[in-house]
């Protein structure tokens, strides 16, 4: 079983998500832009349209705008994932020692790494705990649920979880250098066995799969759906020029049209 | 479908009460319409919009424009919906046999 | 009023109103079939669909900023919901995980009761975008909206409203069905009107040939909206224009937009280019009309079947216009009573008219004040998409639809001393504002923005 989930799933895993991804986009792609649905106020240069796309990225304006209890959780939920995803890229790659190359000695830089994953370990874990909180009391947010909806977030919670709980409980915990040798053989397709047989580490890299192998397939794809229908709705768009044909206001006024002594046919 | 049974005509109404065919309109179907609509009777006043109605829109298949018709009556707006609590349009209109309004009104 | 299992539903058009629009209704045992069939077709098409269909996450963000959901709550008036009328028909039928995981997505079968759902729902949507605007991703759930009532319309299930409006269209050029000698008629009336009570000599050129400009008003002004039409009639009379009103096309509004995208509105646009080269004008402006306004600005490039020859244009852009270059003379002191401004959604979501309606409001009224939300943030009146029906049920509804703007009016204080003035300058808002404003007693008027604009103009 280990065996399966460590030195063969990984590239069905890798395939799945692959070909899903495409076939997804490439369905998306297929349909077109018919009509101009571009949402005013109208952006009027590129930069414009860029600004919007950011704020929304970066910052989650709309949500937090028009629903901040909402936003309260959504946003460091999402900032935490980015940077525990990215913590796990890089962390495995410098071995934590990342931060060297911004000025840090050896010992500082795994210091940082370990510290800023703990912390966003637990604020991923915390804001997914909210979502899920939501979902089940307020009433707006379970009306519109499907069971596949809380099902994403506990598979979420459950990964996050066994990740914090490695990272807090030393004896469970995994080194980087293993884990970055794993990863090495896996990419040369020579794959060996996971190191030191941490089960914690077994259950944690197979829900992971399971997720990367559900995204292509689900809600998760909102990350592209989103450029989607921002690229429909956010588009630059310039005005006609106005002023009317043949009219010259201050000769009508001068003429007086509309009014009794001028004659009504006198028009320009 | 709804109808009314106008001596001895039966005379097909939409789902909104209005007669189907305007040309079956007369002054008894009037008097009938407006019983359905909770007037009892027709007073000179209704008579008056009534007419007028009738008229304008035989003359130019349509109703006329509100504020026309109170000018041409001489009844303010809140009066004609005193005789005809259902306003202008779906009132006094349908009493007067007209095809009900269509459009953004 | 038609009762389907609870449901809350317009009057549907009858079998021969839906062929006098070139609908063949579709059997009831062949409408769950044609419809997948149709819903393939539209998916396969339109990319905004698709994305509605696939991208949303179920926030529940949208909820609290829908105004049908807030005078409703019913849970199927969440913009999301709404959406999830199709969206579990569509994971059904054409994805991967509908097919194989059901239920746990959230998919179903197609059945009768789901279309009658369609009807009902996508008949209580106000087509106002503001879910689109505040969705984090811009899900456009009108989009949705659209596209269900495109079905429904193909299967022959269309408000008898709506029916009767494409039918009119088609039989007279006008939704109201107002005949040449009807119009005329009115213009000489509002001439006579606007000489008793401003003063001036204004004349309504109908069908003239060789006119610079052709005005396009809506219908509706000329049962309901006097001071509208008045108002454009003084403002192109004051700037010495040669301007006409066509017969032909006398509508400003374009239900095909609300109901039917796809021959309905293809047969107005080409009825506009026939008026414009048969009456060879330079150019042509738009009247006040939302959803109208929307269709022909941003539809019709990319719809019409002939060249595109004139600039097409709105009279608030013409007017601010004029207003910016200082070339009218306005007396904002004139009027003498509060005004509020609702924005139409389609005014401020799809056309970008929210500063221009500011610049004409702001120089023809000195009490003016905002309504918040507003601009593209604001609410819908609650008649958007010409949900007008006055059945009793149907009636309640557009009251609940309309309890937001009314709070939003009343804070505004403006119909405090009952003198107030609510411009609302789009005929659908009016239609629904009219009625709206006496049942939440808000002690206001509704009046257009042209129509401000005539009581302003300084003529000598």
């Amino acid at each position: 079983m280990t065996y399966f989930i460590a030195q063969i799933l990984p590239y069905i895993t890798v395939t799945v998500f692959v070909l899903g991804v495409v076939y997804r986009l490439w369905r998306w792609a297929a349909s077109r832009i018919v009509h101009n649905i571009t949402l005013s106020p109208f952006p009027q240069t590129k930069t414009e349209v860029a600004g919007i796309y950011l704020r929304e990225i970066l910052l989650f304006r709309n949500v937090f705008n028009f629903d901040r209890p909402l936003w309260v959780g959504a946003w460091p939920m999402h900032i935490a994932l980015l940077n525990v995803i990215g913590g796990h890229v890089v962390g495995f790659y410098f071995l934590g020692k990342q931060f060297v190359y911004l000025g840090a000695s050896e010992a500082l830089s795994k210091y940082l790494s370990n510290l800023l994953g703990t912390v966003f370990g637990i604020i991923l874990l915390a804001g997914l705990l909210y979502l899920l909180y939501r979902r089940i009391a307020i009433d707006k947010v379970r009306q519109v649920s499907n069971p596949s909806d809380y099902l994403m977030l506990l598979l979420l919670i459950s990964i996050v979880s066994i990740g914090n709980f490695m990272r807090l409980v030393p004896e469970y915990g995994m080194h980087y250098e293993p884990v970055k040798e794993y990863f090495t053989t896996l990419i040369l397709f020579q794959p060996a066995a996971i190191p030191e047989g941490n089960p914690f580490f077994i259950i944690h890299l197979l829900l992971a799969q399971i997720l990367i192998m559900i995204l292509p397939f689900s809600k998760l794809m909102h990350l592209f759906g989103m450029f989607g229908m921002r690229w429909i709705e956010n588009r630059v768009y310039k005005e006609p020029a106005p002023g009317l044909p043949n009219v010259d206001v201050a000769a009508a006024r001068a003429r007086g049209t509309g009014l009794s002594s001028a004659s009504s046919t006198d028009v320009a | 479908m709804p109808s009314i049974n106008v001596n001895g005509v039966e005379i097909e109404q939409d789902e909104d009460g209005f007669i189907v065919d305007p040309s079956l309109w007369n002054e008894d179907v009037a008097k009938a319409l407006a019983a359905q609509e909770g007037i009892s009777e027709l007073t000179e006043e209704h008579w008056k919009v009534v007419n007028y109605l009738r008229n304008y829109y035989l003359q130019f298949q349509i109703a006329p424009m509100i504020r026309k018709l109170c000018k041409e009556t001489g009844f303010s707006l809140k009066k004609i919906y005193e005789l005809f609590p259902s306003g202008p349009a779906k009132g006094a209109c349908k009493v007067a046999g007209l095809p009900k309004p269509t459009g953004c009104v | 009023m038609p009762e389907y299992k609870g449901l809350k539903m317009p009057a549907k058009a009858s079998a021969e109103e839906m062929r006098q629009i070139h609908i063949e209704p579709v059997p009831d045992d062949q409408k769950v079939e044609m419809a997948i069939q149709y819903l393939d077709e539209m998916r396969k098409k339109f990319r905004s669909f698709v994305l509605a269909m696939e991208s949303c996450v179920k926030c529940g963000l949208c909820a609290e900023n829908c105004h049908t959901y807030l005078g409703t709550r019913d849970p199927n008036n969440i913009p999301t919901n709404r959406a999830e009328l199709i969206r579990k028909i569509y994971r059904r039928y054409f994805t991967l995980e509908g097919r194989w995981f059901g239920k746990l997505v959230g998919a179903e079968d197609l059945n009768l009761d789901i279309i009658e759902q369609w009807y009902s729902y996508f008949y209580q949507c106000n087509e106002c975008r503001r879910c689109a605007h505040v969705c984090p991703f811009g899900i456009d759930t009108c989009e949705v909206t659209m596209i269900g009532r495109q079905i429904l319309h193909w299967l022959g299930i269309v408000p008898k409203l709506h029916a009767s409006v494409g039918a009119a269209m088609e039989r007279t050029g006008n939704h109201t069905g107002l005949t040449k000698p009807a119009i005329v008629d009115t213009l000489e009336f509002l001439s006579e009107e606007i000489k008793d009570e401003f003063g001036v000599d204004v004349e309504f050129p109908v069908d003239k040939e060789g006119a610079d400009i052709m005005y396009v008003p809506s219908s509706a002004d000329f049962l309901l909206n006097p001071y509208t039409l008045m108002g454009a009639g003084m403002f192109f009379t004051y700037i010495g224009a040669n301007w006409t009103i066509p017969s032909t096309i006398t509508e400003a509004g374009n239900f095909g937009l609300l109901f039917d995208q796809q021959h309905t509105m293809r047969h107005n646009f080409t009825r506009l280019l026939h008026a414009a080269q048969k009456l060879g004008v330079k150019k042509i402006v738009w009247g006040e009309c939302g959803h109208g306004w929307r269709a022909w600005k941003m539809y019709l490039p990319g719809m019409a079947d002939l060249p595109l020859r004139w600039p097409i244009t709105h009279i608030h852009d013409e007017v601010a216009y004029y207003i910016r270059t200082n070339q009218l003379k306005l007396d904002p002191y004139k009027l003498g009573r509060p005004v509020t401004l609702h924005d139409p959604c389609n005014y401020v979501r799809a056309c970008g008219l929210a500063e221009t309606m500011r610049t004409v409001i702001r120089a023809c009224v000195a009490d003016f004040r905002e309504m918040y939300p507003n601009k593209e943030n604001n609410f819908c009146c609650g008649g958007g998409s010409a949900i007008l029906f006055d059945d009793p049920e149907m009636y309640q509804l557009r009251i609940k639809f309309s309890q937001k703007k009314a709070e939003q009016v009343r804070a505004t204080g403006v119909g405090k001393d009952g003198n107030g003035i609510l411009c609302a300058p789009c005929s659908i808002c009016k239609a629904q504002l009219y009625p709206m404003v006496e049942e939440h007693e808000l002690g206001v008027e509704v009046k257009g923005l042209i129509d401000l604009v005539g009581m302003a103009l300084v003529w000598k």
